[in-house]
């Protein structure tokens, strides 16, 4: 018979406050891991996007890309080695419309490849986002250290690096403004041999990223705020168990009396945790869903089914977890306690 | 002969001292017998009763169930013949407050591997039902029952599954006196058509007129057998 099924039934009230508790966590818990990916791709997109691969810059720059200059002959040993290999730079600065206003960005500019886009001289390719602004193709727009004029010749959607939109130049013009004809960075796609050269330091995708510091510090934190709510769920099914458990302390005493195996009981709350918690996860993983699909446009959001399986599995496991360490104490009872107890 | 209690012993620790409870106990329990252990608030008849049952460890003694040294075997194995062989009947019914009367007892067939089909199961729980007078109620939660009915049910659950021996401390202790005679038929009766061995704590002297058997304990010891 399900014991398990009968009691919910009967006890609906707390069995419903016990499961808008790990939906409104795990809610909250997608949420700010929505807004941490939202971010995370605002912060550094431009790379994130990047298939897998190598990165190289010199060993000079000290990890820190900004400060690499590759060699000219160093840059063209490897890109004519390496047919889908690309090398590229990237610099913060600003660009004026025609009113004058200034709107930050993020110049790209790379060697000819498919990773990157590449544009000609005196043209510029801009993020989606600066279209929302009021931008439209054909706009001529200026920078102060550049003495002609970009035309704007497209949209790309995503493009986001450093939380500005990411603006594409050709080589000539990224000279012209920054005054380095040498670039930062060699991109080498996965599957490709990799270039060895003693001048040159490399890193995969994730290393890469880490050695952006103002991305690493934002990730960290948000991921602590993730990792700080998944504890504090599992804490919160534990202590609601443990309730529970001890409201139930005489009744597991006169079902054992009565020869109802402990195992039997452990695996009524078993059934009872997991099915609150996945009917819970799964209103949770609707709603963020639906969120997803209407955030407003300028909100850095972004929660792939991925995270979210991830999390929900996360979840479940913290919940059996907390549920079984709470249900310890039903091993503990004696079928005596609760009959020397009185009514249950 | 189907249940032997010899030379049961139970102490306490209590701190530093140590307070022997049963001081060497010996009683025989008799299918379709009634049994009745009457003595003063203290004396231990609780103690002897769950030491019976199988509900706690003995400190000395042997318990001599068909055979078998009760006290010589493990928890799991302990429990099946509580769940196999052995009812319970306690002061208070101690129904699962979630199960209706009809569940509570299903439940009983479940926990004693009833061999029966759902169908049959349920007929049986009827049956039983009908013996202690509460098929009416079939449908009802405990929260819904009078304190007689409530014990009447708990008595159906003790003896469902056929029990061989039937345990029951102070079963009217919560009734009035009409209700307490009408449970003590029940229990007789069914000692009787069941041929259960049955042991029974009360306070009540109007109960013992029920019993094949009375023994009065006193101080963790039998005094008399009557
Ligand atoms: N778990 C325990 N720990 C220590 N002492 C206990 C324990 N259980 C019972 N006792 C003591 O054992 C003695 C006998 O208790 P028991 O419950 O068997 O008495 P009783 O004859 O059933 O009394 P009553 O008629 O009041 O129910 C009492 O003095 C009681 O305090
Ligand atoms: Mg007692």
């Amino acid at each position: 018979m399900n014991i398990a099924w009968k009691e919910m039934k009967k006890s609906k009230a707390k069995f419903m406050i016990l499961g808008s508790i790990v939906f409104l966590v795990s809610l909250l818990t997608f949420m700010i891991s929505g807004l941490a990916n939202g971010l995370s791709q605002e912060s550094a997109g431009l790379i994130k996007d990047l298939p897998a691969g190598q990165f190289y810059m010199t060993k000079e720059a000290n990890q820190t890309y900004s400060m690499s200059r590759i060699d000219h002959s160093i840059q063209h040993q490897i890109l004519s080695k390496q047919k889908d290999a690309t090398a590229f730079s990237i610099q913060m600065g600003f660009l004026n419309d025609r009113d004058g206003k200034q709107q930050s960005v993020a110049f790209v500019t790379a060697t000819k490849s498919k990773q990157f886009i590449n544009v000609e001289k005196g043209e510029i390719v801009l993020d989606k986002s600066m279209e929302d602004n009021g931008i439209k193709i054909g706009d001529a727009l200026t920078n102060n250290q550049f003495k002609g004029k970009f035309v704007v010749k497209g949209f790309v959607k995503h493009s986001k690096y450093s939380h500005a939109s990411v603006a594409y130049i050709s080589m000539e013009d990224f000279k012209e403004i920054y005054g380095t004809a040498e670039m930062q960075l060699i991109f080498v796609p996965e599957g490709s041999p990799e270039p060895t050269s003693s001048s040159m330091e490399s890193f995969s995708n994730h290393q890469f990223l880490n050695t952006i510091s103002s991305y690493k510090s934002e990730q960290m934190s948000l991921n602590m705020i993730i990792w700080f709510l998944v504890v504090i769920s599992g804490m919160l099914f534990a202590i609601f168990f443990y309730m529970m458990n001890v409201q139930k302390i005489g009744l597991y005493g006169i079902l054992k009396a009565i020869g109802v195996k402990t195992s039997s009981l452990f695996k009524i709350m078993w059934t009872q945790m997991v099915f609150i918690t996945v009917i819970a996860l799964s209103i949770a993983i609707f709603l963020s869903q639906i969120f997803t699909r209407v955030a407003p446009k300028g909100m850095p959001f972004s929660l792939t089914t991925e995270t979210t399986v991830q999390l929900s599995i996360v979840f479940l496991i913290i919940g059996f977890i907390g549920a079984t360490l709470s249900g310890l104490q039903i091993k503990s009872v004696q079928p005596l306690q609760a009959i020397q107890q009185g009514e249950v | 002969m189907i249940f032997k209690i010899d030379n049961v012993k139970k102490s306490y620790k209590n701190g530093e001292v140590t307070e022997e409870i049963l001081k060497g106990v010996n009683l025989i329990l008799r299918e379709g017998e009634l049994t009745s252990l009457v003595g003063a608030s203290g004396s231990g008849k609780s103690t002897l009763l769950t030491i019976a049952a199988g509900l706690q460890p003995a400190s000395d003694g042997q318990i001599t169930f068909e055979g078998k040294n009760l006290t010589s075997l493990n928890a799991e194995q302990v429990r099946k013949i509580r769940a196999h062989q052995f009812g319970f009947v306690f002061q208070f019914a101690h129904l699962v407050p979630f199960l209706t009367v009809e569940e509570q007892l299903l439940l009983m067939l479940d926990v004693s591997e009833s061999k029966l089909k759902k169908r049959e199961q349920k007929k049986e729980v009827d049956k039983i039902l009908k013996l202690v007078e509460m098929d009416h109620r079939k449908h009802a939660y405990p929260s819904s029952l009078s304190g007689g009915e409530k014990q009447r049910v708990a008595i159906a659950r003790a003896i469902i599954h056929k029990p061989k021996v039937l345990f029951a401390d102070e079963p009217t202790a919560s009734l009035d006196s009409k209700r307490s005679k009408d449970v003590m038929t029940l229990i007789s009766n069914l000692t009787k058509t069941l041929n259960i061995a049955t042991l029974i704590v009360t306070h009540d002297e109007e109960m013992l007129s029920f019993a094949d058997h009375i023994i009065k304990m006193s101080d963790g010891q039998i005094l008399r057998k009557v």
